[in-house]
């Protein structure tokens, strides 16, 4: 239940605003829609329809330039491409393996096996 | 639409205007279907409207545009038996969206003229009917001022409630909201409402009317 504030006005005026209610109900009834409402009616709902399928229309224009963008994006990048260099192409591991292939030992061996073989020969 | 199948809101105790099957048809995109519902709640709607939005030129167009907003949610109703709440918040909607405009337009209105412009209007009217079109009009201005102490959704709930005699469970089933929150809301803007109301009342005398 509410309470009522102390300052609240009495309920001589409170009556008098429910009447004021009442008679501003009566002073504005349901009023009859002119012969214009209809066709009016049908004109805006037409208008937001085009509207509507415009939209739609551009959003799809929209969709499939993007799907042929997308495309020739692919298409462009399957292409094989021209020479180019292992250090761009290669993993980071194949490179490392490259790089420890040249220290390979049995090449240090064969180069020291000279060294020596020519040290005896001195 | 046939009386006969109008069905009865339990809540409410208002008849249907229309009953499901034809709701049901314009959901579907039937437009006959939707401009007989337009022609059953016509006229229901735009009162509704002129006593919201207090400017009866408007009434009209916002009745369109409440009507449209019909046409293209119609298939967002998930049942036919919440079509009047949803016809009813479409128009609350509307009108709410309408009072906001107007409040920014801050269009020159009856109750902005000077005194001496209404005084002239006064005078040029002579004849009982346009006396008493001119008390209507001095009723709906003092209304009007009344009701536009409030927001305007506290406006537009109010004058559901005491002008346009919605039950609080029509309310509630509009607003979505529970009872207890809109009287609580209600009561405040009928406070409001009142101590304007007090304001323009002479000391120990009714208040202008």
């Amino acid at each position: 239940m509410l309470r009522r504030e102390p300052e609240a006005p009495d309920g001589r005026l409170e009556a008098e605003l429910t009447q004021l209610f009442a008679q501003y109900r009566e002073a504005l009834p349901d009023p009859e829609a002119t012969p214009e409402f209809m066709p009016k009616l049908w004109r805006r709902i037409e208008a937001r329809q085009s509207l509507n399928r415009d939209l739609r229309r551009l959003a799809q224009g929209f969709v499939t330039a993007a799907a042929l963008v997308s495309l020739v994006i692919g298409i462009f990048l399957s292409l094989p491409q021209g020479r180019v260099s292992a250090f761009y192409t290669n993993t980071y591991l194949e490179i490392l393996a490259t790089d420890q292939a040249q220290d390979d030992p049995d090449v240090v061996e064969i180069v020291r096996a000279e060294r020596i073989s020519y040290e005896r020969t001195q | 639409m046939r009386d006969s199948e109008a069905r009865t809101d339990a809540a409410a105790g208002r008849a249907m205007v229309v009953d499901f099957e034809l709701i049901g048809r314009a959901r579907g995109g039937d437009d006959a279907a939707f401009g007989q519902i337009v022609q059953a709640y016509r006229k229901r709607i735009l009162g509704t409207i002129a006593r919201l939005i207090g400017r009866p030129e408007d009434v009209e167009d916002v009745g369109q545009e409440v009507f449209l907003r019909l046409y293209f949610s119609l298939d967002q109703l998930r049942t036919p038996e919440m079509f009047e709440p949803w016809l009813y918040r479409l128009t609350v909607n509307a009108a709410y969206d309408h009072l906001r405009r107007q409040r920014r337009r801050q269009e020159s209105r009856m109750a902005d003229l000077t005194e001496r412009q209404v005084q002239m209007a006064d005078a040029m009217a002579g004849s009982k009917e346009a006396r008493s079109a001119r008390e209507k009009s001095k009723l709906r201005e003092l209304v009007d001022s009344l009701l536009g102490t409030l927001s305007e959704q506290d406006r537009i709930l109010l004058t559901l409630k005491e002008i346009e005699g919605l039950s609080l469970k029509e309310l509630e089933k509009i607003y979505r909201v529970n009872e207890n929150a809109l009287k609580v809301r209600l009561f405040r803007a009928r406070q409001r409402v009142l101590k304007a109301y007090a304001g323009l009342a002479p000391k120990g005398g009714p208040a202008p009317v």
